[in-house]
């Protein structure tokens, strides 16, 4: 069980994000910014060099020659030292682009590992019965109902409806039943109000009304109301895999956003 | 040392790595229901019995203008929308549909498809053209000057001096390519027949002088019949190009497509003309392929309605609704409009001018139904009042945007509160999937609305009376005449229409039910009437020949708040035509009113403290249009 959580822990992508962030943080504390602001050495080590080289390489489909490669150098060593110049000036701080840029990608580092994870069976079947609403088949109702544009008289109605229900009321383009209808079918016909109200009424032979509706009033009889389920997993497997992915990705930003956020105090003067 | 550079170098790479796997590779896959057009998926009733709502235009971070709007949003996220899910709107704000849509087609520019985002992450060393540059540079310091660098865009499509390097359609290829077919796989996953139908489309910008030509094409397929097609590009391009390419999709694929213009009321009288597109008479074959092609028109949206003007129907005390501002010039205001143009550019008009070209050749090429949807750039689909998401980024709700000007970017001519919370397509179907609501457009039996969910209901033919009328009347409807969209012949007998309407549950009580009827007189000269058939009861007086007097206000300006105390939920009548005479072309279609609700710019005023200038609209009666049903003289009867 320990070790089971452990493990869980060990999966968990904000400690990863938490352990990574104190490795680089240690890193640079021991080993100090490679691009120090005060340091006027730039080494362009083998390293550096590959990598400039294959950036060429990607583009022109074909190595650098030596003369080429150079140059490629030269650029190199021109732009750092023009970067950290820039940023002795401070020109990073005022910059919308880069400051959004930079938000960007601490973003992007939280949440990239839900972006490329699959998640246990056991954290997808979690998933899909915390978001069941999203999956699940809803609520199905089978009703017949009378439609009354304005308020009717209870007492006349009632004793009428048993034998008679389907020459009362106004004729409309409402349909006077309904089978085995999605609860949000029937909403989008008759407004929530109804729904709602049909949900709380016990299911039988028996009439119920004056209900209200967004379009007046109902006397409805309840035949038979069924809970919705939710299908296998299987069967819809990829697009909540999809949905967990996007959800977890979203958790985890603004999970270690709130982390980071903690750290600070805002005052906004008015 | 070296070794901790490669250690964070690694680290790197697997990250980017991952990324590029996430995003390139792995790609969940629909099932053959969703990837289809629904046809055996899902139980059907026996006649058209429900309305689905949806909305056919709308437009994501795909859309070279929508992105330089500042719109971070894409097609996923637009579909999570329309099916009802909550999302972050790109400027942080929660936005979620009081309502999901059953439907929804996104419609993205073909034009650069994706070229603003492709533009705005591209290296600068990269981008040589100098106005790309700059637009880059705008796009960049975002806000204001984003939406200016989009406004100079639109323009320069407009006078056809878009950059070489952006409209280069063979550079634009292989970019067009990848993105189009990665949305059609997210069209497909979110299509699930029975619960919400996603479709795949584009916007075609055709947009010569800067009069909107614009239209929407919408297929009824997924990506095993689509895959291997691009959308057609726009600039450049005349209509008759677009109808070439969509007859050969059908019969290279066995799919089909249609399409639908819209925003008429910014062409200039450019898309409804009476003669050819190059001012030579029309002739039978052009009509006939926009008869073919083009079954639907959209009518009214958040820029502008399009079914009448004050102008063209003097005698029409409703019309006129949304033209404010919009009946200026066309989409840049790079030119203006004349009263003379407005024929061109309104839906009733056109509806008249069909019947009159129909006389000449033979075939009505604005033989066409009604749908609204929003236009809107937001990636949301939003249509509600009190629930106005902009039409692009740059006004989404805050306590500015109703005052802004809006010429993109400009202070000319239109303003914030130009814009309508407007509006939705409704369409008679016998289901939810591709196949059903697809057909449901090409038989026209489809309505608009300005955003209100009323349902509307219209069956013509001969002899129906009081008693047809009952409680079985839709079925007596469809076994004896024809519903909206449909046509008549000519009995030598009035024809008679059996009309309901629903108001919205969720909203406002309705006011009145009038017919429309356009025809050609023994003259040949185009007439139009408004008949009130069915109003709400209300004191008569004052009430002078067939004048009904207004349903009266209850909106309360400060708290954006109305009553359903006055109007009525449900109005219905059999209605003969009284004027009915024998051999005359004709059409018929229903306009519903509400009574007045506040408009979005009360709900700002009231949530940000927005300051409304006096010459603002405050409140409207959000409406309806129907199709219309056509009676033909016998012999021009199909």
């Amino acid at each position: 069980m320990l070790k089971a959580r452990a493990h869980a822990a060990l999966r968990e992508p904000l400690i990863h994000f938490l352990l990574g962030g104190v490795l680089i943080f240690g890193f640079f504390a021991w080993r100090g910014e490679p691009a120090d602001p005060a340091s006027r050495t730039i080494s362009v080590t083998p390293d550096v060099q590959a990598q400039v080289a294959l950036a060429f390489e990607r583009t022109m489909q074909r190595p650098p020659s030596d003369r080429e490669l150079d140059q490629l150098i030269d650029r190199f060593v021109r732009e750092e030292v023009l970067y950290r110049e820039a940023l002795r000036l401070g020109l990073d701080r005022d910059d919308p682009v880069v400051r959004r840029r930079l938000a960007k990608k601490m973003d992007f580092i939280a949440a990239s590992a839900a972006e490329t994870d699959d998640p246990s069976q056991a954290e997808l079947e979690q998933w899909y019965r915390d978001h069941a609403d999203r999956f699940s088949n809803g609520t199905r109702l089978s009703f017949d109902q009378v439609y009354f544009p304005d308020q009717p008289d209870p007492v006349v109605i009632r004793s009428e409806l048993d034998r008679n229900w389907r020459s009362m009321g106004a004729p409309s383009s409402l349909p006077a039943t309904g089978e085995d209808r999605l609860a949000a079918d029937v909403a989008s016909q008759f407004g929530q109000a109804f729904v709602q109200s049909l949900l709380a009424l016990p299911a039988g032979s028996q009439w119920h009304g004056p209900i209200r509706s967004g379009l007046g009033w109902h006397f409805v009889r309840l035949r038979e109301r069924e809970a919705g389920a939710l299908p296998p997993l299987a069967s819809q497997r990829a697009r909540v895999i999809e949905d967990w992915r996007r959800g977890t990705a979203e958790r985890r930003r603004e999970e270690a956003y709130a982390l980071l956020r903690e750290a600070y105090s805002v005052r906004i003067d008015r | 040392m070296r070794k901790r550079y490669i250690v964070l170098g690694a680290a790197a790479l697997a990250l980017a790595g991952g990324a590029a796997w996430y995003t390139g590779v792995f790609q969940p896959r629909a099932s053959a229901a969703q990837s289809g057009n629904g046809e055996g998926t899902v139980a059907l009733a026996d006649y058209p019995d429900r309305v689905y709502w949806g909305d056919t235009h709308l437009h994501t971070d795909n859309s070279v203008d929508a992105f330089g709007f500042g719109v971070r949003l894409g097609p996923e996220v637009a579909l999570r929308f329309a099916r009802g899910e909550a999302v972050t709107s790109t400027t942080g704000q929660k936005a979620q549909l009081a309502r999901p849509l059953d439907f929804l087609v996104i419609a993205d520019h073909t034009d650069a498809l994706g070229a603003t985002k492709r533009l705005m992450n591209a290296p600068r060393a990269l981008v040589r053209d100098p106005t790309l540059r700059r637009w880059q540079k705008m796009m960049r310091a975002g806000g204001d000057e984003s939406i200016r660098a989009v406004a100079e865009l639109i323009t320069a499509a407009a006078n056809g001096t878009v950059p070489e390097a952006m409209r280069d359609p063979d550079a634009n290829r292989q970019a067009t390519t990848d993105i189009w077919q990665a949305h059609l796989r997210t069209v497909d996953l979110y299509n699930e027949p029975g619960k919400f139908t996603a479709f795949a489309g584009f916007e075609w910008t055709a947009m010569p002088d800067g009069n909107n030509l614009h239209r929407v094409v919408m297929f009824r397929d997924g990506f095993p019949t689509l895959g291997d097609t691009l959308p057609f590009p726009g600039l450049g391009s005349d209509v008759e190009s677009l109808w070439d390419y969509m007859a050969a999709y059908e019969k290279g694929t066995g799919g089909q497509a249609l399409a639908i213009p819209h925003n008429s009321n910014l062409s200039n009288g450019l898309m409804f003309e009476l003669t050819g597109p190059d001012g030579t008479p029309m002739d039978a074959g052009y009509a006939a392929q926009r008869a073919r092609w083009e079954p639907i028109v959209e009518v009214t949206q958040i820029k502008g309605d399009s079914e009448s003007h004050p102008f063209l129907s003097p005698n029409d005390e409703f019309a006129g609704y949304g033209v404010w501002g919009w009946d200026l010039g066309n989409l840049p205001l790079t030119a203006r409009a004349t009263p003379d143009m407005y024929a061109g550019s309104y839906v009733r008009e056109a509806l008249k001018r069909g019947l009159s070209i129909e006389q000449r050749l033979g075939i009505n090429p604005y033989r066409f139904g009604l749908i609204g949807s929003t236009d809107s750039h937001t990636a949301l689909a939003t249509a509600d009042e009190d629930n106005f998401f902009g039409k692009h980024t740059g006004n989404e709700p805050s306590a500015k945007r109703a005052m802004a000007g809006q010429n993109l970017g400009t202070r000319e001519g239109r303003f914030g509160w130009n814009y309508l919370a407007s509006g939705y397509a409704a369409a008679w179907a016998r289901g939810n999937t591709r196949a059903e609501i697809f057909d449901a457009f090409k038989r026209r039996e489809v309505y608009a609305t300005t955003g209100s969910r009323l349902s509307v209901r219209v069956f013509g033919g001969f002899g129906f009376d009081d008693e047809s009328f009952d409680a079985n009347w839709v079925a007596t409807g469809y076994a004896g005449g024809v519903p909206m969209g449909g046509v008549l012949a000519d009995k030598g007998s009035a024809p008679t229409f059996m009309i309901e309407a629903l108001k919205d549950p969720e909203g406002a009580n309705l006011d009145r039910l009038q017919v429309v009827k356009g025809w050609v007189d023994r003259t040949g000269v185009l007439q139009e009437k408004v008949f009130d058939v069915a109003w709400s009861a209300r004191p008569m007086d004052g009430a002078s020949g067939s004048l009904v007097p207004p349903v009266g206000n209850t909106v309360d300006e400060a708290t954006a708040a109305y009553a359903n105390t006055i109007g009525s939920a449900q109005l219905r009548e059999v209605w003969t035509d009284p004027e009915y005479e024998a051999g005359q072309s004709s059409f018929y279609y229903v306009r519903v009113i509400e009574i007045p609700t506040p408009r979005w710019v009360l709900f700002d005023a009231l949530r940000f403290g927005a300051k409304l200038a006096d010459d603002v609209v405050k409140t409207v009666q959000e409406r309806a249009y129907t199709s219309p049903i056509w009676l033909l003289p016998q012999a021009a009867a199909p």
